[in-house]
């Protein structure tokens, strides 16, 4: 089987699973949809003038990183959960190769938070979705995915050294918005915020995607993303490696 | 009835709250609601929406709902999930002091909850809150945290008939965000979600915290604590109604441990 077909059926596999499960599609669609209500008439009640699309995209994309933070974060130990984590680590592919489709799928299923705050933007409040570079949105979005997916791969190896993981899921969802700027670019905050931002993936996602959807400039952003997330794989995979053989010495690969 | 009511909480709280453990206790209940705050205060500044005492009182009040909410679920619903409902409900005291008196360990956290993310804002933001408010505001703290603690055991109820009694706290903690108009201000929001919110705990006790902050009495204040007093106290009689419906519902149908 070659590389990318694997990726993309354990992809596939995965978003199948994760789009059966009823809380995994509420939180995805019901979620961002509450914030994307708020955006809206926070934009509205600001007295400068707010592009709407932006807020119903920049609620989007909150979904989807929170998809990809408690998804992706907890991969392995949901596998560890439902007793699949020693078949998948006895397949006879690098870790990195049989995680990447689970974490790829979270960034994936994330997207129904963009679909669901565009569609409840247009029928319910009229926003027209008027995209300033359709090309670039069309190609920003994905990448985007992609992008998130090989972080939260990164996520995902970190996240099994420690034990309190969970803990720090949960803090970690209202900074990323805030640095990243997925809402409205923050200009406002304090300057040592700034080197922080530029490090996430998701800072420069988000700027392509929203200057695709609302102006500004799209394929500088992503690329930078792209290269962000392709050090995210790296380390991810060495991570993973690490932490595998150290799994198989201590025999606790099952134990949480 | 004390004793049960007393003892009995801390001792459910302690089996089945999950998030006991330092690390979710801190990062979870503690240093997350701050981090929600200064999100709020930043996009508040950003788009010239509301002053910074307008997000930090709002969000310190409103953050005792994740702890109280998600507190009152566990409060019910892990029972059943734990095998332990059974013996519960086989025990001859009375079930609403059963699981009403739970609801006070989880009020309790909501206030040491909303004290902390006061400090965490005031500190973060670097804006200080009137000494002559903090008496008032702990009152509005802890009758917020008991209304939304109630609200939470509203919703674990609903545990005992339903199984994605999460999905429906995940999304009510979400939907608190916007109805309480902890976020927007209410001048902003239209009449439906206003007047919906006016049935949702923290709304009320949100407003009575931003009167104090702002320099009014407690006597200013009195209206909408007890607003949200009166909130409280029937989301406490709707869950004890609701426990009494699903629990007779649940031994007819002898579902009482099917998950």
């Amino acid at each position: 089987m070659s590389l990318v077909r694997m990726l993309a059926v354990g992809t596939w596999l995965h978003v199948k699973q994760l789009s059966r499960s009823p809380f995994e599609i509420a939180t995805s669609i019901l979620i961002p949809l509450v914030q994307a209500t708020l955006a809206v008439y926070l934009f509205r009640a600001s007295p400068q003038p707010q592009a709407l699309l932006g807020a119903a995209v920049g609620a989007g994309l909150m979904g989807v990183w929170s998809s990809v933070l408690f998804g992706s974060g907890g991969a392995i130990q949901r596998h560890r959960w439902e007793g699949t984590l020693e078949v998948l680590m006895l397949a006879p592919r690098r870790p990195v190769l049989v995680i990447l489709p689970f974490t790829i799928a979270t960034a994936v299923t994330g997207t129904y938070s963009i679909v669901a705050t565009l569609l409840w933007g247009r029928l319910l409040y009229g926003i027209r979705l008027t995209f300033a570079d359709p090309l670039g949105f069309v190609a920003a979005v994905p990448v985007c995915i992609l992008s998130l997916g090989m972080f939260g791969l990164l996520l995902a190896s970190t996240f099994v050294l420690m034990r309190n993981a969970n803990a720090l899921a949960n803090t970690l969802e209202y900074p990323i918005w805030l640095l990243s700027g997925m809402l409205i670019p923050i200009t406002t905050l304090p300057g040592w915020t700034g080197p922080l931002a530029a490090v996430l993936p998701t800072t420069w996602g988000s700027r392509a995607v929203r200057a695709a959807a609302t102006g500004g400039e799209v394929w500088g952003p992503l690329a930078v993303c792209l290269a962000i997330s392709l050090v995210c794989l790296a380390l991810g995979a060495l991570a993973l490696s690490y932490v595998e053989r150290r799994a198989r010495a201590a025999a606790t690969l099952a134990l949480a | 009835m004390l004793r049960l009511i007393g003892v009995g909480g801390v001792i459910a709280y302690r089996a089945l709250f999950n998030w006991t453990t330092p690390a979710m206790f801190i990062g979870t209940l503690l240093v997350g609601p701050v981090f929600q705050l200064v999100f709020f205060a930043f996009l508040g500044r950003q788009l010239a929406v509301g002053s910074d005492h307008f997000y930090i009182v709002g969000n310190a009040v409103l953050a005792s709902s994740g702890a109280c909410v998600f507190g009152g679920v566990m409060a019910v619903s892990n029972e059943r999930r734990f095998g332990t409902l059974g013996p519960v409900l086989l025990s001859p005291r009375s079930r609403t002091a059963v699981f009403l008196g739970r609801a006070l360990p989880y009020a309790a956290n909501g206030l040491l909850i909303a004290t902390t993310t006061l400090l965490g804002g005031v500190l973060v933001m670097g804006v200080p809150v009137p000494a002559s408010a903090l008496p008032g505001l702990l009152l509005a703290f802890t009758i917020g945290s008991v209304s939304c603690a109630f609200f939470g055991l509203a919703l674990g109820a609903i545990g005992l008939r339903f199984r994605d009694v999460w999905l429906i706290s995940n999304v009510a903690v979400a939907l608190m965000l916007l109805l309480t108009g902890v976020n927007v201000p209410a001048a902003a929001l239209p009449d439906w979600i206003r007047t919906v919110g006016s049935f949702v705990p923290i709304t009320h006790a949100a407003e009575a915290a931003r009167r104090l902050v702002a320099g009014g009495s407690l006597g200013d204040s009195v209206a909408p604590l007890a607003a949200e007093l009166v909130v409280g106290v029937a989301y406490a009689g709707l869950a004890a109604v609701l426990l009494k419906i699903f629990e007779a519902e649940s031994r007819r149908r002898a579902s009482l441990d099917t998950l």
